[in-house]
């Protein structure tokens, strides 16, 4: 565990506490310790650097500091009926947006409009050697350069310090509604996720309780429209389909990873529909090992109730050649299962990093063959 | 030739190409501004081949240049005079489509329209649709992040590209991304994306494909001015709605459009303005009723929707055929793609349509009025003396205009050779400096596309003029 913690409260006290640390990561509100606190570094904190800096509801843009908390985002768009789409994660554990890039995490709403690499646009970050840097644009169409913002989204702190985010956002349907369908098979779950998001439908969220065995569909839009398309797809499936209740605690507790309240330790695991199930197959012995999919199949997120248990989830990614990222919980071994790597990503390091004051765990996964 | 003798042991002579006029086709692009013949031009058929030649290059310090179907608005497959051309049309297969996953694999020589038919029978798309999409490859579209009409909705190449196999101007071969939409670890896929054909050349490229919409809904409004055209896409916007598209044409586009393809238009409206709505029956229904109401409070001179498939593709005709009709007002015309923040569109118009009469040099706009891309078309006459000379200035204070106003230098086109004098000044020193730094991580021979994005006096080329004889056809348009 990291305990040197420095908390810049301005872009030139980051500048001197960068000049002065030899090794160091940057971080926000501390809520997905595991991509930080494996080795030791001097942690910079993000989270007095905070505020939205500004907001053109009409230009579906914003511009906020880098240890802003999400749910003060969340709050500001909302009061202009507007949201970011793919429904930050960790909102109520106090994450910032800056450590949300950092971290990559997309929730549910990922599915319709894309996760948080297709709504940032722009990014400031101050280089290792102190030196403040602007990426992307504040536009929401933007081809100069390299894409640089989204190179940042799941570098866990490694090329540099964002400070300063703009986002593009979107206007909030003003209605949603949620249907569980129960599945009795892995076939007729993948079947009816399959159907889903093929569908003329043009759903909101697609997830897959595992724990409930049942796909969660999420619709989004006008009222009318919302109830005639459930309307539909209670016709299609019949008695499977029932209304969720406490919907919007249903999504939190995706988003907040906590619907398994025992389930303290929470892992990411990138995947198509058929690994999604063939994960869970895999998994099914093993005790305390909760499953979630998201994304129609395209993320698995994992809980399970002690740290033990990642060793087994580790063998089995290994066992499948699937990465996988610990979000919370014990933070020795962030990175599980089998993570490809490159050559060329050492020189990338380099490039975004001269004085290498950043850890460069990055580089330590197995190398496997092109 | 004897610099380019080992080609020869990876390519047989009917693919390793020195014969000049054959290689003529190769010497411009798109931007037909600039020219430059190529040492050799390679037509290799396999990922294989393209690794070899790409090792070759590293091996001997010899610049390539990757194309596909040299669309680039910018000069982006611009040949360099003592390096290859790499032509990838051979790698046209559509490896894997995937309807449970909703994913494409396809190499990089596939037409973009390819895909969205290949999906078509499976209710699915390839949403990203550059007006020459009947054209340009996967390949081209990845290396220049390209763009199109549905960008606001949609996002552009890079939001829809999950993974990639690339080899790396360093010989490296790697894959990027995969699967699925989800990662973890950085986001290489989009870093590679946009990055102009500097870092390498995708082999293999994972496309998300969305359903198809259902329904559509588009409207034809005319106006009174262009300031009221932007200000109903305020309204629009202001009232919640998200159009799949929200295209704006002044009078003097409208006027071409008319004179090439009788497109039926308002009479005397000084813009017109298109939206579309997109996505289910019962949602559209919902949203034309509260759009209709929108629209009523914007004055318009004249409004009608499509009344069917038909209807609608004869509206969206009009504004596809804009760019080429101009070339039926001027014998030649620069296009750029700058951006401006939407508010920022009516000043923009305004500032321009002052440059142009400063100038006197008439200039037609037509623009993703959604996303505050604009397109003017700057004509001029290229047998008159000066005149591209004084054309270029007029395009630079526009692309300066953009940057002061805070948006972009361009929306979709990418850098390439056109804006790279431009590119230090959207971005300051240091970022410029990260860039280059980046560049040599993938390249450190700077080998791959030289003379594009980066300013400098890398890789010159010939200066010409003329309307590309594709869009002269009205097979492809500038937009």
């Amino acid at each position: 565990m990291n305990d040197a913690l420095l908390v810049p409260a301005h872009v030139n006290e980051l500048k001197r506490m960068l000049a002065n640390e030899k090794r160091l990561l940057p971080v926000g509100n501390r809520t997905k310790p595991p991509l930080s606190e494996h080795e030791p570094s001097t942690l910079i904190s993000l989270r007095s650097l905070a505020g939205i800096i500004e907001y053109e509801p009409s230009e579906f843009t914003f511009t906020a500091y880098a240890g802003t908390p999400l749910a003060e985002l969340r709050l500001a768009l909302a009061e202009k009926r507007q949201y970011l789409p793919f429904d930050p994660m960790l909102v109520e554990a106090g994450a910032t947006i800056g450590g949300t890039v950092a971290a990559g995490l997309s929730g549910p709403g990922r599915y319709r409009y894309g996760g948080i690499r297709d709504f940032l646009l722009g990014v400031r970050f101050m280089s290792s050697d102190g030196q403040l840097m602007t990426a992307g644009g504040k536009v929401v169409k933007n081809a100069a350069g390299f894409d640089i913002p989204k190179f940042f989204v799941g570098s866990m702190g490694r090329f540099g310090v964002l400070t300063e985010l703009t986002f593009k956002v979107f206007p909030k349907p003003s209605a949603t509604q949620t249907l569980r369908i129960v599945c009795d098979s892995r076939l007729q779950a993948l079947a009816r996720l399959s159907t889903s998001a093929s569908s003329r439908w043009e759903l909101d969220a697609i997830d897959y309780s595992f724990d409930e065995q049942a796909l969660v569909l999420r619709l989004a839009g006008p009222p009318r429209a919302c109830a005639l398309i459930a309307s539909e797809i209670r016709n299609t499936w019949g008695e499977d389909v029932s209304d969720l209740a406490a919907s919007d605690a249903f999504w939190q507790s995706v988003g907040e990873l906590s619907w398994s309240s025992s389930g303290q330790t929470a892992v990411k695991v990138p995947t198509t529909p058929q690994q999604l199930f063939d994960l869970n197959d895999s998994l099914a012995l093993d005790e305390g090992i909760h499953l979630h999919g998201s994304a129609a199949g395209n993320v698995a997120w994992i809980l399970l109730d002690t740290g033990e248990g990642l060793s087994a989830l580790d063998r089995q990614l290994q066992a499948l050649q699937m990465p996988g990222l610990v979000i919370r919980g014990p933070c020795d071994r962030p990175r599980l299962g089998t993570w490809k790597s490159w050559e060329v990503e050492r020189t990338i390091q380099a490039a975004m990093d001269p004085p290498r004051k950043f850890p460069r765990w990055m580089h330590t996964a197995e190398h496997l063959p092109t | 030739m004897t610099a380019l003798d080992g080609l020869s042991s990876i390519f047989p002579s009917t693919r390793l190409v020195r014969d000049a006029a054959f290689q003529a086709a190769y010497e411009s692009d798109g931007l037909t501004a600039f020219r430059t013949k190529p040492l050799a031009v390679v037509i290799p058929e396999s990922s294989e081949e393209v690794i070899a030649v790409v090792r070759w290059c590293h091996d001997k310090g010899v610049p390539f240049v990757a194309r596909g179907s040299g669309t680039s608005l910018s000069g982006g497959s611009l040949p360099v005079a003592d390096g290859i051309v790499i032509a990838l049309n051979r790698l046209d297969k559509i490896l894997e489509l995937n309807p449970a996953e909703r994913i494409a694999v396809v190499q990089p020589g596939v037409v973009n329209q390819h895909v969205s038919t290949a999906a078509a029978p499976h209710g699915l798309v390839y949403c990203p649709d550059p007006s020459s999409q009947s054209i340009c490859t996967i390949g081209g579209n990845v290396a220049f992040n390209s763009g199109g009409v549905h960008c606001l909705k949609y996002g552009m190449t890079s939001n829809h590209v999950i993974g990639l196999r690339a080899v790396l101007a360093n010989g490296e071969v790697v894959t990027l991304g995969g699967r699925s939409v989800e990662s973890v670890g950085p986001d290489y896929t989009g870093l590679f994306c946009g990055s102009e054909g500097l870092f390498g050349i995708a082999l293999e490229v994972t496309l998300r494909l969305l359903p198809r919409p259902e329904m559509f809904h588009t409207v034809l409004v005319g106006y009174n001015s262009l300031q009221a055209a932007g200000d109903a896409v305020s309204a629009i916007i202001d009232a919640g709605l998200l159009p799949g598209a929200l295209e704006i044409m002044d009078a003097l586009a409208i006027e071409a459009a008319e004179a090439a393809v009788a497109c039926g238009y308002p009479p005397g409206a000084a813009a017109v303005l298109i939206v579309e709505l997109e996505g289910p029956r019962e949602t559209i229904e919902c949203e034309r009723e509260q759009l209709d109401e929108v629209l009523a409070k914007t004055h318009p001179t004249a409004q009608r929707a499509a009344a069917d498939e038909a209807d609608r593709l004869f509206i969206w005709k009009g504004r596809k055929s804009a760019f080429s009709a101009v070339g039926r007002l001027s014998p030649d015309f620069l296009v750029q793609d700058g951006v401006v923040p939407r508010k920022r569109l009516g000043e923009a118009l305004v500032r321009i349509e002052q440059l142009s009469r400063e100038a006197g040099i008439r200039v037609a706009n037509v623009f993703h009025a959604g996303d505050g891309n604009l397109h003017p078309l700057i004509m001029f006459d290229g047998k008159e003396a000066g005149a591209l000379v004084r054309a270029e200035e007029l395009a630079s204070k526009l692309l300066r205009l953009c940057i002061e106003m805070g948006g972009s230098i361009t929306g979709e086109h990418g850098v390439g050779m056109e804006k790279r004098d431009f590119l230090p000044e959207m971005f300051d020193e240091p970022t410029v400096a990260m860039m280059d730094r980046v560049r040599h991580a993938f390249d450190p021979k700077l080998i791959a596309n030289p003379g594009k994005m980066f300013p400098g006096k890398e890789a010159p080329a010939l200066s010409a003029i003329g309307l590309h004889p594709l869009e002269k056809a009205g097979v492809i348009s500038r937009e």
